[in-house]
């Protein structure tokens, strides 16, 4: 306890003054209701992310705004990363992998729609530093046009061995599909083994927090390929991992089975209310929503009780990485003047509006 | 010399079909500085894209797939051409790059298809290598009725998964090699699961091994057939491989000519870009220094006798009256120094450039950086060293310290003061029995060298207040000139107080202390009231910004913060004198070492002094350096230098060695 004690208190405090900084529901209220893309932007001029939208008007478009919210992230990561001792620190670098795998998922897309460098740099995740995957990299595969060659820009990464496994999937199928679930399944299997190397209150609250995320990611995936790509029971088996933090193999077998999946989604998670059978495409972006309404609330609870472990900065990146994305979905809601009734029900960071709204835990 | 050189605004009146030739000599006469200009547009041109920045964005495109070839074939860039390179058509370059990407991709193309190809035999030949000794023919397995047969590789942390998704299904999995990574297995089940069995294994990433038909036989036959496409394949790599050298022979100056060109091509329809652009005619501004305004006129005169060239002499004391303001800061700035202290530019420059019509202070940082340096590092044989190093440098003849050029001259500078001042000090390699000192030896003189410092530092300090003068006068700001706590009134305030102090510790001087009381109060009073008195005196309004009150408390910290800023920075000067100290008591240190190491002053001995003065001219050297330029650029600099001058940069097409 004391090791944890002295380990951990400059991180947690560091966490905690970052904590008190994030947006409150005030503010949220008032990017909900702001009239239009400026009007949002004047609102977050006025919090943290004020210093990363230096940027010129005519160059903030939705997708540079986005963009550039992301550095705080990129910033913060480097900042909690630096702080945290190891083993934890590994986590969180584990952790940080995610961005760098999504980079590279949008890097391998962009080369597939003939898309532009350009076009593509806004799509991707800052990384500010601990990254195996530089910009350079990125461009360098973008401009050669074809994936097979791109994948030479990697070798020096984790990711090379993998992918190049997979490519002749790619090769035959001629969708980036088999490249896509091959690293993110190579992705989590490494977190996995993060989480798996970390002991005590540090090992239980990893499994808590980003177990619960490992759970909601492996859970959409067999309900999506069972649903919606109609996959065979084997492959909705291969194509999920087999283990989690509520969500065991046995779940995913049942969904894969062909069992009726709102028993099993009450029994692992008895607040949220599941009547459908998921025909409808929007029933899905519902669980999910509610999945990550129910991750938020797990991050949050790390803040109370003992502090001095891996849990707190863990569920601060979380939470910080969820108000990133409420806000790049409200720019671009914002960008195309919607309505405000088609995007509050999707956000998940601020509980207020929900009140004013209407919860909808019921799916 | 004490000003940067005088600059004429040139504007050219250019016809269209003499814009490319006319601006192809400004770029070749490196002298004229593309001025920024707001965009002018009219009403016919806004609804027209320019064809030039299109132009700009072609050969952008032409330069990437240029390098994308080199890189490709391994070539670098190479150095700039030295003769003048004249823009090409686009639609040229365009077929030149084809043809080259052409001739490359094909070969590359080739060469990529045979590692591949020889990649996939390898691979096939490792696979089949678990299965060398099984007596079966390959096309037994391939035309099985009953039972289902997959051969391939898969990741090792996909085997488990792939047994669990088959739990319901008969199957043996056998893994006959397993690396690191990737493990071999062969899959066995009955055909009727075929379409089960091939979906189970295709989404495990089981990827199949399928010996082309050619393979006959058993795996070992079809091992040795491997072996010998091997073989083939590898002949043939090396074939694509020496094709590939003879294209780079063949090529290799041809592309960085293109490469080279090309770019030169989109810096020369950049700056057109940039030009205001009437129906038929072009307007290029730039800045030029006036004493090369006749030969440009010339060069230009020489390709086209259609371009009006009108200019403005912008003297750097020009009546304030006469001056636009905004434009005078934005004429750019170059400095002009003989050779003897140009070495020293780089330190100004390195901090900033001074505003057009400002003094330049690389004359005077020529004489108080050495001497500051030599001062500090006092030792005859260490500046010998030193200005032999700064000799060699200055030559350029040893590549390896080509990095190090802009510094020969001032280490030069900087060793021979050393070398003054270790005269002065008696010191020669830390040595202080072979000269008597002319002035005193610092580690005995320690008071004596202090006092001299903050003597020296008073005035260096003097001298920048009184740039800061100059340049108010020459800006003909009269308020600043007189009131500013960097000028008249801080100057003979900081002489006044220092007069009052030395009078203090009894030291006589000519003045009477009740002048010197008179003066400072005088002076102090300018001061605190300096705002009030320059708006007054330059017209401007209001008077004071605020409450009087505000500003009254306002001033007095202020001339409090101008005394303490006085001595901070007067007694700054001291380090000057601590460290002459610690250089010999550093050179001390190393003969007592050397006296410990060997006290019979054999080889040890001399080797330990040697060591030690190489310690000492490198370690200590450096750190004195740094101090110089602390000095320098925070206590001097600081009374009177902006450094927010803008740079000039003439056009030109292609780097050369002085950007």
């Amino acid at each position: 306890m004391a090791r944890g004690v002295t380990a951990y208190s400059l991180v947690n405090a560091t966490v905690r003054a970052l904590y008190a900084k994030m947006i409150e529901p005030r503010t949220w209220d008032a990017l909900i209701h702001a009239q239009d893309l400026n009007a949002l932007l004047s609102v977050l001029s006025k919090t943290g992310y004020d210093p990363y939208l230096q940027v010129k008007s005519q160059a903030m478009t939705p997708r540079r705004a986005a963009y550039q919210i992301r550095w705080r992230l990129a910033k913060t990561y480097t900042k909690i990363i630096r702080l945290t001792p190891e083993p934890g620190q590994a986590l969180l670098l584990q952790l940080w992998r995610l961005y760098e795998v999504n980079n590279l998922k949008a890097t391998l897309r962009g080369i597939e729609t003939g898309a532009s460098w350009d076009r593509v740099l806004y799509l991707l995740s800052p990384m500010d530093k601990h990254t195996t995957l530089s910009l350079s990299d990125m461009e360098s595969m973008v401009r050669s046009g074809n994936i097979r060659r791109a994948l030479n820009y990697i070798a020096h990464t984790p990711y090379y061995d993998t992918l190049i496994h997979a490519l002749e999937r790619y090769h035959v199928e001629n969708n980036l599909f088999p490249l896509e679930v091959a690293l993110d399944l190579a992705y989590r299997r490494e977190l996995w083994k993060s989480i798996n190397n970390l002991s005590g209150p540090d090992h239980e609250q990893a499994q808590r927090i980003v177990g619960t995320g490992l759970d909601t990611d492996n859970l959409l995936w067999a309900i999506r390929y069972r649903i919606y790509h109609k996959l065979s029971k084997q492959e909705i088996i291969n194509y999920t991992l087999p283990y989690g933090y509520r969500v065991q193999d046995e779940d995913i077998r049942m969904i894969a089975d062909g069992n009726p999946i709102a028993p099993i989604i009450q029994r692992l998670y008895p607040d949220i209310r599941v009547k459908s059978d998921f025909e409808d495409s929007n029933d899905l972006s519902k669980l999910e929503t509610a999945l990550q309404r129910h991750l938020i609330k797990t991050c949050r609870k790390a803040f109370s009780g003992y502090p001095f472990h891996i849990g707190t900065p863990t569920a601060y990146l979380w939470l910080n990485e969820y108000e990133i994305k409420d806000l790049t979905m409200l720019i671009e809601a914002k960008a195309s003047h919607l309505p405000i009734e088609m995007f509050a029900p999707l956000l998940v960071m601020q509980p207020t509006y929900q009140q004013t709204v209407g919860t909808t835990k019921t799916i | 010399m004490f000003q940067p050189q005088t600059m004429s605004k040139v504007n050219l009146i250019v016809p269209e079909h003499d814009v490319v030739a006319v601006t192809e000599v400004l770029a070749a006469s490196n002298v004229f500085h593309v001025a920024q200009t707001e965009p002018f547009v009219s009403e016919s041109s806004q609804h027209h894209t320019n064809p030039w920045y299109e132009r700009a964005t072609t050969f952008t495109a032409l330069e990437q797939r240029i390098l994308a070839v080199m890189k490709a074939l391994e070539i670098n860039e190479g150095s700039p051409p030295s003769q003048i390179l004249h823009l090409i058509s686009p639609e040229v370059a365009q077929m030149e790059v084809e043809h080259l990407e052409e001739e490359s991709d094909a070969a590359l193309q080739e060469l990529e298809a045979a590692q591949h190809k020889l990649a996939q035999l390898r691979r096939y030949h490792s696979q089949l290598e678990p299965i060398a000794d099984l007596d079966v023919d390959l096309d037994d397995l391939r035309n099985m009725q009953y039972t289902f047969v997959l051969l391939g590789t898969i990741p090792v942390t996909n085997i488990e998964r792939l047994k669990n998704s088959l739990e319901h299904i008969p199957f043996v999995l056998v893994t006959l090699r397993q690396q690191e990574h990737l493990a071999t297995v062969i899959l066995f089940g009955m055909q009727r699961d075929a379409e089960i069995l091939n979906r189970a294994a295709r989404s495990a990433y089981l990827n199949p091994l399928n010996p082309p038909e050619m393979y006959r036989g058993t795996p070992a036959a079809a091992i040795e057939a491997l072996k010998a496409g091997i073989t083939r394949t590898q002949q043939h790599i090396d074939e694509s491989q020496a094709n590939i050298k003879q294209l780079l022979k063949l090529h290799i100056r041809h592309l960085r000519h293109l490469l080279w060109r090309v770019r030169a091509s989109r810096t020369l329809v950049e700056t057109i870009a940039g030009y205001e652009h009437l129906r038929y005619t072009y307007l290029a501004t730039g800045w030029v220094p006036t004493a090369d305004i006749q030969v440009l006129k010339q060069k230009i005169a020489r390709v086209s006798e259609k371009v009006t060239i009108e200019t403005t002499e912008f003297p750097q004391m020009a009546p304030r009256e006469k001056i636009d303001e905004e434009e005078f800061s934005q004429v750019p700035v170059t400095l002009k120094n003989p050779p003897l202290i140009r070495a020293f530019q780089g330190l100004v420059t390195n901090y900033g450039y001074p505003k057009y019509g400002e003094l330049d202070p690389t004359p005077v940082l020529a004489m108080s950086f050495p001497l500051i340096f030599g001062l500090m590092f006092g030792d005859v044989g260490h500046g010998l060293f030193l200005a032999l190093l700064g000799l060699i440098i200055t030559s350029g003849k040893i590549k390896s310290l080509k990095a190090l050029s802009s510094l020969g001259g001032i280490i030069l500078g900087c060793g021979i003061f050393s070398a003054v001042f270790g005269i002065l000090y008696g010191s020669v390699f830390g040595f202080e029995t072979l000269l008597q000192p002319l002035w005193l030896r610092p580690l005995e003189d320690i008071t004596d060298i202090l006092l001299v410092t903050v003597g020296i530092g008073t005035v260096v300090l003097s001298i920048g207040m009184l740039c800061n003068t100059v340049n108010a006068f020459l800006a003909k700001r009269w308020g600043l000139m007189l009131f500013n706590h960097n000028s008249l009134a801080g100057l003979i305030f900081y002489w006044s107080l220092i007069g009052i102090a030395v009078k203090a510790f009894g030291v006589a001087i000519p003045l009477n202390t009740w002048i010197l009381a008179i003066l400072a109060l005088v002076s102090g009073l300018g001061l605190t009231f300096s705002e009030l008195l320059e708006h007054l005196l330059d017209g401007e309004k209001p008077l004071i910004e605020g409450s009087t009150s505000t500003y009254l408390m306002q001033a007095l910290f202020e001339l409090f913060e101008t005394l303490i800023g006085f001595l901070s920075n007067t007694l700054s000067y001291v380090r000057m004198g601590a460290f002459a100290v610690a250089h010999g008591a550093i050179s001390m240190v190393v003969f007592i070492m050397a006296e410990i190491i060997s006290p019979t002053h054999s080889i040890g001995y001399w080797l330990t002094i040697v060591l030690g003065n190489l310690f000492i001219i490198g370690f200590e050297g450096m750190i004195v350096g740094i101090q110089t330029l602390r000095l320098e650029y925070y206590e001097f600099f600081s009374k009177f230098f902006s450094g927010s001058g803008k740079r000039y940069k003439p056009l030109t097409l292609l780097p050369n060695g002085e950007n």
